[in-house]
């Protein structure tokens, strides 16, 4: 088992390391769940950069309907954590998207230019919004892990 | 939401006031709102006549159905904005609310709160005695049969909101003739003037306009609206600008 971990982590972060994010299986990519808040974390990471997927949360999905533009931030530049980076957009409402790291983004997925519905269909894996370089991976700590935040979005859903 | 509690609406009356500078107003306003320095808010305006364009260009610009010189040969405002939008137009006698809320505390989600402006609309079409509905699933804002009465345009930033809604009390329909409004073709464009029965006085626009802040105060569970007016909207606009720089 911990040698499957450990692995799964080694391979990340080589396939990281080639920017080839289409090859991550879902089970190995590394995923941070972008919400308006707070933020969390799933799946396992490598510890030096984080694939930032915009999940299914309040606000995004059913409730405000497909998703017609996101604002990608441009490569290069650099993302702090609780800080707005870019925007999706539905026929209803603009929300604003904040990073739940810092560091410098390295790739941004331009296929949301031509098909911001991704973020809809598939939010763990085409759907992926930017690839972060981790100035800090301390800060990953502070995040909520998947379990917590499935509950979270329950409770955020009644509203 | 503890019984008792008081739960305050500000609403500006701020007459007409162009886009941009709406535009920066609400960001400082939403700054202050976010630190604290300012309570729930509601802009109540009308712009000059402006037709705003949203980031997907391309396609913002096909629905745009004349050319800009001749847009603003009519004295119409051309103004690009940072949102993804399609083109959309605002002028003078369509009422423009911005509420700069801050969601959590009222126990709203995103979708609720759109729902609670389109409510609004609904109820004060209703109140004139028009029958009002919102949009079909993917279609944004109110609409009497397939003819739009009012829009929706909503942004949130970590809860709070700002921009939102404008609602035809009698503008000038022949500025909507030169877009595809929202990217919507094929959909008339419609005002309360056009829609009440024969014979319906309409109030004046700053009736329409309290109309419009009370019932959205009542429908997101404000329990008081206070009005400032033009004036002293001044001095508070003032001093947000002081406390930015």
């Amino acid at each position: 088992m911990a040698m499957a971990a450990s692995s799964r982590l080694l391979w990340a972060s080589r396939a990281a390391a080639y920017l080839r994010i289409s090859t991550f299986p879902r089970a190995f990519s590394t995923g941070m769940c972008l919400s308006p808040s707070p933020p969390c974390r799933r799946g396992s990471y490598s510890t030096r950069f984080a694939l930032l997927n915009s999940v299914p949360s309040f606000g995004f999905q059913d409730h405000l309907g497909d998703v017609v533009y996101v604002e990608l931030p441009e490569v290069g530049i650099s993302v702090s954590q609780g800080k707005n980076f870019g925007a999706v957009e539905s026929v209803k409402a603009t929300s604003d998207i904040n990073s739940p790291v810092s560091g410098e983004v390295i790739e941004v997925n331009e296929k949301l230019s031509e098909e911001p519905g991704l973020v809809n269909a598939s939010p763990y894996d085409k759907g992926w919004i930017i690839k972060v370089k981790l100035s800090d991976s301390g800060e990953l700590s502070s995040l909520m892990d998947e379990e917590k935040y499935s509950k979270f979005c329950e409770e955020e859903d009644n509203h | 939401m503890s019984g008792g509690a008081r739960r305050v609406l500000e609403a500006w009356r701020l007459g007409m006031v162009k886009y941009g500078d709406a535009l920066q107003l609400q960001e400082r306003l939403v700054a202050d709102r976010k630190a604290g320095r300012v309570g729930d808010l509601v802009l109540s305006l009308q712009h000059p006549p402006t037709y705003t364009l949203g980031k997907r260009r391309e396609k913002a610009e096909r629905n745009l159905l004349a050319p800009e010189a001749e847009l603003r040969a009519l004295g119409a405002e051309i103004h690009r904005t940072e949102r993804g939008g399609d083109v959309t137009f605002h002028g003078p006698r369509q009422a423009v609310l911005y509420p700069i809320l801050s969601l959590r505390p009222l126990g709203l989600g995103a979708r609720r709160y759109v729902e609670g402006l389109e409510s609004t609309m609904i109820q004060i079409a209703a109140l004139h005695g028009v029958t009002a509905r919102p949009g079909d699933p993917g279609e944004t804002g109110v609409w009497v049969g397939d003819r739009k009465i009012g829009a929706i345009g909503v942004r949130i930033s970590s809860g709070f909101t700002w921009h939102g809604l404008a609602f035809n009390i009698d503008p000038d329909l022949g500025y909507f003739e030169h877009i595809v409004p929202c990217g919507i073709a094929g959909k008339g464009v419609t005002s309360l003037r056009r829609e009440v029965r024969d014979g319906v006085e309409l109030p004046g626009d700053e009736v329409i306009h309290d109309q419009l802040v009370r019932c959205l105060g009542r429908t997101l569970g404000f329990t008081d609206v206070e009005f400032r007016d033009d004036s002293e909207c001044g001095d508070m606009i003032a001093a947000a600008a002081a406390t930015q720089s």
